[in-house]
Formats: structure tokens, sequence, C-alpha cells
């Protein structure tokens, strides 16, 4: 890409980035949501970070790779465990870092 | 909480209930500078993409398609797609912001985030009286911004010393992990999360990364189900 064509990107990734996140905002009242649309809204959170969130530990390079041999995997299941036992958002990036690094790099000594 | 909080309380209880993910925020920040210098970008061009745009997943989405001269409506297009679950997040929030002036809520719906929004909802959901939402939201908004962008820069900045075999960008996923885990405790929820999952990792191939949207539609709509199934259940079993 050009130079120009370049910054031109950048300026339509803002646009897309601000009419997704402000376009509804700015509609004001004229726009209406059905009240079984906005019940599923509650949900929107959890399934949207899932969907970022499952690919990341679960596909490398393409490929489904649901087993032990998958340190993502193992370090993103060691963050659930860490979590439910603790509630603590540092102590789920640690040790699931940890995890991680254990399991690719190997263990010291 | 008897008293009613001001304005200040509020904003930093926002910032304060944000940080906890603050160190997932910065690797992901940091990761997505490195990535950006790293497929070509100039220094300057990478710092106007990162103050211009503040998406983290729409910038990673498109830097492939800069790198391999794409047609910029693809990359437009791309970045459209990867944004649209803040539609989503839009429809929630707009309720709290409809009093604002059209410049307040264009600022307040750019400035948010994945982390942002599921501690927005999750005030929302256990204060729904919460009288400070903008500022609450303002303060959690802020502080991610501040953390996204130092992270960034650093990233641009010391992409040739910051080492890229470590995995940091893990740390991003791991803070979402823990965002989504508390929001699993009950069971419609935990349908959504599963179905979301599922669909998310089969539809990875689809173009423009279509697969994300696909995967939130299908699992809002297996939470709703499964709602609808639960609450059932619960109405048949008891005389409420």
């Amino acid at each position: 890409m050009s130079t120009p064509e370049i910054w031109l990107s950048f300026l339509c990734i803002t646009l897309a980035t601000v009419v997704t996140r402000s376009g509804l905002l700015l509609a004001g009242r004229r726009f209406v949501i059905p009240p079984r649309v906005e019940s599923a809204l509650r949900y929107a959170p959890a399934c949207a970070l899932a969907a970022i969130i499952a690919p990341d530990l679960a596909v490398d390079d393409g490929a489904l790779r649901l087993g032990l041999d998958n340190p993502r995997l193992l370090a993103g299941a060691a963050g659930i465990a860490i979590f439910a036992l603790t509630r603590s958002t540092i102590g789920t990036i640690l040790g699931g870092m940890i995890a991680f690094w254990l399991l690719t790099f190997g263990l010291p000594g | 909480m008897s008293a009613a909080p001001s304005a200040r309380d509020a904003f930093w209880r926002g910032v304060r209930e944000l940080l906890p993910a603050g160190p997932g925020v910065f690797a992901w920040g940091l990761v997505t500078g490195v990535a950006m210098v790293k497929s070509g970008l100039t220094v300057a061009q990478a710092t106007g993409f990162s103050l211009l745009a503040y998406a983290g997943s729409a910038q990673l989405a498109a830097l492939p398609l800069i790198a391999g001269a794409a047609p910029v409506w693809v990359v437009a297009f791309t970045a459209l797609i990867v944004n649209l679950r803040f539609v989503v997040y839009a429809a929630y929030t707009r309720g709290s912001f409809q009093h604002l002036s059209a410049g307040r809520r264009a600022l307040l719906g750019y400035l948010v985030g994945d982390v942002m929004f599921v501690r927005y909802v999750a005030l929302l959901t256990n204060h729904p009286d919460y009288p400070q939402r903008v500022p609450y939201y303002l303060g959690g908004a802020a502080a991610n911004w501040v953390v996204w962008q130092v992270a960034s820069l650093l990233g641009i900045f010391g992409a040739d010393v910051i080492p890229t075999d470590w995995g940091l960008e893990l740390a991003g996923t791991l803070a979402l992990v823990a965002l989504v885990v508390p929001l699993c405790a009950r069971l419609p929820a935990l349908a959504g999360v599963a179905v979301a999952s599922a669909v998310a990792v089969a539809a990875r191939g689809l173009p423009l990364r279509l697969g994300l949207l696909l995967a939130v539609f299908a699992g809002m709509g297996a939470a709703l189900l499964a709602e609808s199934r639960h609450g059932a259940a619960r109405r048949g079993s008891s005389a409420s």
C-alpha cells in the first residue's frame, strides 16, 4: 500500500469504529429496540468475550487443537481454575502466563 | 452505600474497578504496538493508527490486509465487522446516556471497550438505580484509554527490543477469561458462552472475521432459549 492509501485505511477504520460504537447512541429515541432483543442484550458481553477467547486458546495457525499438547488451551484452563478459586484478575493473568511459560519453555532445572 | 456517591467518587470507582484487568489491557496494547511496527508500518503511522482508531482487535485484523495491499474497502469492511459487537454494547448503554448532548454521547461511545462494558453491565446488574452512571463509566473508560495507549506506544517505540516469542498476547486473553467466568454463574449465560465458543471456533475460516459476529448472535440465541426453558421449569415447580 502507498502512504496515502495507508492513512486512508486508518481513517476508514476509525470511521468504522465511531459508527459502530457511537452510531446507536446518536440515533436517539427514534430507533426503538424490541423488548425481546433488549433482554438478549444482557448476554451480549459474555458471548462476545467467549467468541474472542475460544479461537485464541483452541486454534493454532488455523488448526483446531483441543489436546493436552496445546499450551495456550491448558493455560486458559489454569486461568479459569485460578479465577474460580481466588476471584483475582491479576492472579488469573499471572498464573495463566506462568503455566504457559512452564509448558512452552519447560520446567526450570 | 446509604448516601448517594459524588460524581468524583463514582469516577474513581470506575477507575478502581477497571484496573484489576490493567495488566491484561497493557499486555494486549503492547503486543498490538509491536505488531503494527513489525507488519511494516512506520513509527509515525503506527502512532497515528493507535491514537485514531483505539480499537485493538480491529487494528490487529487490519494489519495483514494493509501489509498485503488489500483494497481499502476490504480493510474498512473488515474493521466494521470486527467492531459490530460494539453496536450491541451501544444498544445496552444508550438508555443511560440519552439525556446527554450529542457530543458527549459520541465521546462515551467512542471510549467503550470490552473490559469497560463488562464492568458497566456488572454495576447496573448489582445496582440498577446507581445514580452516577456517567462518571463511573467515564472513569473506567479513561483508565482503559490511558493504559492501552501507554502500552501501545511502548510497543511501537520498543518493537525492536520487546521479545515476540513470549506469548504476551495470551495475557490479554487471560484478562478476558477473568471477565467471562463470573458472567457464567447462571445457566442461560453458560449456554450462551458454550455455543458462542463453539461457533467462533467452527466458523474461524469465514472471511472478514464474520465468525465472531455469527458466534455472538448464536450465543445470544442459545442463552435466550435456555432462559425460557429454565424459566418455564422454575414456574412449573413453584407457585410464583
